[in-house]
């Protein structure tokens, strides 16, 4: 435990366990560095991670053990709704080896109640169970048999109630209330202009509902974390979490302790998209931590994480869209019902996102919004890669394909004519800056017109329908208008390592690795010194969560300030020790420059010696982002990316099945960072958004989850991946973004089932409107068009 | 429930455990011995995360009982490393950006390093057939596939 106690991420190891992989991967960076220009921001830097994780040493939160560390479980509960009669946990308790079972009733009320934007969910059931999966009961024991044998002995005497399983149902005015507020989590709505006398004068309207299926996140690495108390009396919670920092304010309104007796530290996370943002373990965990005394684990299987974590929403949406004959659009209307579950986790944050993107990436004068979002029995359904935005844009990408069929029209003319632009507002009044939404249509529209071609001439497979298609997105970087500060300190040791403690954690795609880069290029040392501290409650301040792919931008942007602190406080302090004046002291290339004669960096930081500590370099980015959630006026996001991404898809007539063997992406993300890094969020956006187009779906019946684990539920492997996915990344910088940068992560995904359809259109002459579009439905419609025109 | 001793040759060592019947070798390798580099998620045979190498053969170690397998050589990822040396595969990964979440990592490098001592020339294809059966969520698969490649590309011939 002392790496804990030095104050090290705890994932990565110890200091002795370090030292000479840092050293390795100082080398490893030094190969990829470019001679000239910037030399870290821009090169495909390999993440500063990799190390640990292909030698199988990366400090998982399963793979941690402490000694004397009981193991956790809870008993879940079995029903979608029902009142808990009895909760009888006397046999349990009794079994040799166990030792704490909690219930509601163990908690004092108003500590019971959790979430993260609403404090809704109980830590354990009292009284009432929501969904399948609610834990009623947690149990810690000395070993995880012992912990199932105690579960199994635990009995709960249900009441059921009939459950509410569909927004429909919800809001009947007869439904039972499913919270005390009634069973609306969300109503939004914002309109401009005038759409329904613009509906009325368009030549064309076009009105479709568009629908998709529950999706698991499907992230690796189970939830997980262990707590315990350390040699200071800390409550610690190692836990893989994207947001530390929340679990870490939550624990002290459910524990009672004061902030500084808690500590959260995430630890190397295996995947999360959104689905590791909420409580899982976290307080059930702590809580039978401090009645113990012990350590206690808590790891969910596959089954738990597909049957009782967050899923994506699912959303109707109704979708009309007027159009002038030139292709102008006039008006875009808008009707969202989603099922938000049982519990509000982030849902409104879902809702409000929908909402403010409901015209993007185009110009439209006349847009109506509105989306409900109600309570249900079935499993809550949370944030999830794009925070809704995937449903919206395969109706409204779909919509304008339509569109551009029928008006004989090009999907990238039509789109070019609607296209936000630098200068655009709106239907928040806000003013965009640095668009390179049309930058993306050029990159792809040879590419479109190429493919088009050798489709028509190309060798005609038998059997096998052939397509293109093509969709776009613009998506706001960020939380939905309210502010979300980022901070950055930068610390040195005397033999040079630069610690840059940084609030959002790396959840997966490699943002340590990019902050470490901005650094590097800022503070002119080599990134191999460089050590990101992320995602620990007590040595970083709350830099909000890793989420809306903020993190490059607003914790980039408060590195990026953070290194030029550190630039100027080590010449200060070197000038001052050296006696010469600080405009003679430079930093550049990981050389120390004084007077012209250059020294090491190490050299630099020995002469320093203990002044060192001296050096407390800070940066903050907090830009203004506000929003007006009655009105809908404001400026909900600092900066947004654009992109048009291509697919092209054979469907096999037989079966159905749809192959997806060519994939173009070109994205407007600002200045890139890391190339190589980026292109792996894209690839994986990619292949993830064809899972949920064409596969992916957690069945339901009776608010029970059919298929609660991998082996049912179908996941894109390497072989459903196209063959070759290309990245474009258009040169577009962004003046706000650290040197240019704005974000990645999200918006690979979000055209994806849109252009699948389109191909699928452009292929077999079909139209799906329901996601995921399985084979089945293919061959049923193709043999009903085959019916039709005999 | 009886114990059965058995003796796994682990990365070139030997370890005798006394393993219950039903006892999967994953269990083993991660909770008695300590070679917590294989990563559990499905515990069904569908992921390939906990991948290990069984005399010569790939093995998702989720579904294989230990007690089968007295006397066998296992290689896990922690055995890819020889005298500070990572595998070629391990150094591709890194260079080729395989890696993001790291969680699959170890199940694809133990089933890429089984494949490639069987078949040290595949073509794209056949690296594509051979890594079906492990999921990765984070990556897309092009940039594993890239470092398998690689890596079998730069092989002697
Ligand atoms: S854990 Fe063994 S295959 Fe998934
Ligand atoms: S890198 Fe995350 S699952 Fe493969």
């Amino acid at each position: 435990m002392s790496s804990i106690d030095d104050g090290e991420k705890f994932a990565l190891g110890t200091e002795g366990e370090q030292r000479p992989w840092q050293d390795a991967y100082r080398a490893l960076v030094q190969s990829f560095e470019a001679g000239s220009g910037r030399r870290y921001v821009g090169h495909s830097v390999p993440r500063n991670d990799v190390l640990y994780k292909v030698r199988g040493k990366a400090k998982y939160a399963a793979n941690i053990a402490l000694p004397d560390m009981l193991h956790g479980r809870f008993v879940r509960s079995t029903y979608p709704y029902a009142r808990i009669k009895r909760v009888d946990v006397s046999k349990a308790s009794a079994l040799p080896g166990v030792r704490c079972v909690l219930t509601a009733a163990d908690i004092p009320d108003d500590r019971l109640k959790v979430g993260s934007l609403v404090k809704d969910t109980p830590i354990l059931a009292k009284d009432l169970v929501r969904h399948v999966g609610e834990p009623v009961v947690a149990i810690a024991a000395d070993t995880l048999e012992i912990a199932h044998a105690a579960a199994a002995l635990v009995e709960i005497d249900y009441e059921p109630i009939t459950p509410v399983l569909t927004p429909e149902e919800a809001l009947k005015e007869d439904a039972p209330r499913l919270h005390p507020n009634g069973n609306l989590i969300a109503n939004l709505s914002n309109a401009v202009g005038d759409v329904d006398a613009a509906l009325a004068r368009a030549d064309v309207v076009l009105e479709d509902t568009y629908t998709n299926e529950p999706i698991e996140h499907s992230y690796l690495e189970p939830q997980g974390g262990i707590s315990f108390i350390d040699p200071d009396g800390v409550l610690t919670l190692l836990v893989c979490t994207q947001y530390p920092h929340f679990h870490h304010k939550q624990l002290a309104d459910v524990t009672g302790l004061p902030l500084e007796k808690i500590r959260v530290i995430q630890t190397v996370i295996g995947g999360a998209f959104g689905g590791k943002i909420d409580v899982t373990i976290e307080c059930a965990s702590c809580l039978m931590t401090l009645k113990t005394r012990r350590p206690v684990k808590m790891l969910l299987e596959n089954e738990e994480v597909f049957s009782a974590t967050t899923k994506r929403h699912t959303m109707k949406i109704r979708h009309r869209l007027g159009a002038m004959k030139d292709g102008r659009i006039v008006a875009l209307d808008m009707d969202i019902l989603a099922d938000g579950g049982a519990y509000s986790s982030y849902s409104l944050i879902v809702a409000g996102r929908c909402v403010v993107h409901a015209a993007l990436p185009y110009d439209i004068a006349n847009v109506r919004a509105r989306i409900r979002t109600t309570f249900t029995n079935n499993m809550t359904a949370g944030a999830m890669r794009s925070f809704g935005i995937v449903k919206l844009a395969f109706a409204t990408e779909s919509q304008i394909n339509k569109l551009a069929d029928e008006l004989g029209m090009s999907p990238i003319e039509v789109r070019r004519i609607n296209a936000v632009e630098t200068g655009t507002k709106t239907v928040t009044g806000q003013i965009l800056h640095a668009v390179g939404f049309k930058k993306t249509l050029d990159a792809i529209e040879p590419i479109y017109e190429e493919r088009k071609k050798a489709l028509a001439a190309g060798p005609k497979k038998p059997g096998v329908l052939r397509g293109l298609g093509l969709a776009s997105l613009g998506y706001g970087i960020g939380y939905s208008g309210v502010r979300n500060p980022s901070t950055a300190r930068i610390e040195l040791t005397e033999d040079g390592i630069v610690i840059a403690n940084c609030g959002t954690p790396d959840i997966g795609p490699g943002s340590d690795t990019a902050l470490a880069q901005i650094v590097g290029e800022e503070a002119g040392v080599n990134i191999g010194r460089i050590r990101v501290v992320s995602g620990d409650s007590t040595k970083t301040d709350d830099s909000g969560p890793t989420s809306a792919s903020r993190t490059t931008y607003f914790s980039g942007n408060a590195a990026m300030l953070a290194g030029r602190d550190f630039r100027r406080q080590f010449s200060d302090l070197l000038a001052k020790k050296l006696d010469v004046t600080p405009e003679n002291i430079r930093i550049d290339n990981d050389q120390v420059i004084v007077n012209n004669k250059p020294m090491r960096f190490e050299d630099a930081c020995a002469t320093l010696g203990s002044d060192v500590k001296q050096i407390m370099a800070y940066g903050v980015f907090n830009p203004d982002s506000e929003l007006d959630f009655v009105t809908f006026k404001g400026n909900p996001y600092p900066t947004y990316t654009y992109a048009t991404q291509l697919a092209e898809i054979e469907v096999d007539i037989d079966t159905g099945k749809i192959e997806v063997p060519r994939f173009w992406a070109a994205h407007d993300a600002g200045r890139i960072v890391n190339p190589m890094g980026a292109e792996g969020q894209i690839e994986g956006g990619v292949v993830m958004g064809l899972g949920m187009a064409l596969w992916e779906k957690i069945c339901r019946s009776d608010g029970y989850i059919q298929n609660p684990g991998m082996r049912d539920y179908l996941l894109p492997g390497a072989k459903d991946a196209p063959t070759e996915i290309t990245t474009i990344f258009i040169d577009n910088e962004d003046e706000t973004g650290p040197f240019g940068a704005k974000g990645v992560a999200e918006a690979s995904l979000i055209p994806v089932p849109a252009a699948v359809a389109a191909a699928l259109h452009d292929a077999a002459g079909i139209r799906l409107n329901a996601m995921p579009m399985e084979a089945e439905t293919v061959v049923k419609k193709l043999a009903a068009r085959k019916g039709n025109k005999p | 429930m009886a114990n059965i001793d058995i003796t796994l040759n682990v990365n070139g060592k030997d370890h005798r455990v006394a393993v219950r019947s039903t006892e999967m070798l994953l269990e083993v390798l991660r909770d008695r011995l300590g070679y917590v580099g294989t990563n559990k998620v499905c515990a069904q045979g569908i992921c390939g995360a906990c991948t290990v190498i069984v005399d010569g053969k790939s093995t998702t170690s989720c579904l294989a009982l230990a007690a089968q397998f007295d006397g066998a050589r296992i290689i896990t990822v922690e055995g890819l490393e020889h005298d500070g040396k990572l595998d070629p595969l391990q150094e591709a990964f890194m260079k080729h950006g395989a890696v993001q979440c790291g969680y699959c990592t170890p199940g694809f490098l133990m089933s890429a390093r089984a494949f490639l001592n069987d078949n040290p020339h595949p073509t794209r294809t056949e690296i594509i057939d051979a890594l079906r059966g492990n999921i990765c969520r984070c990556t897309g698969y092009k940039k594993i596939i890239d470092a398998v490649e690689d890596v079998a590309a730069r092989s002697a011939r």
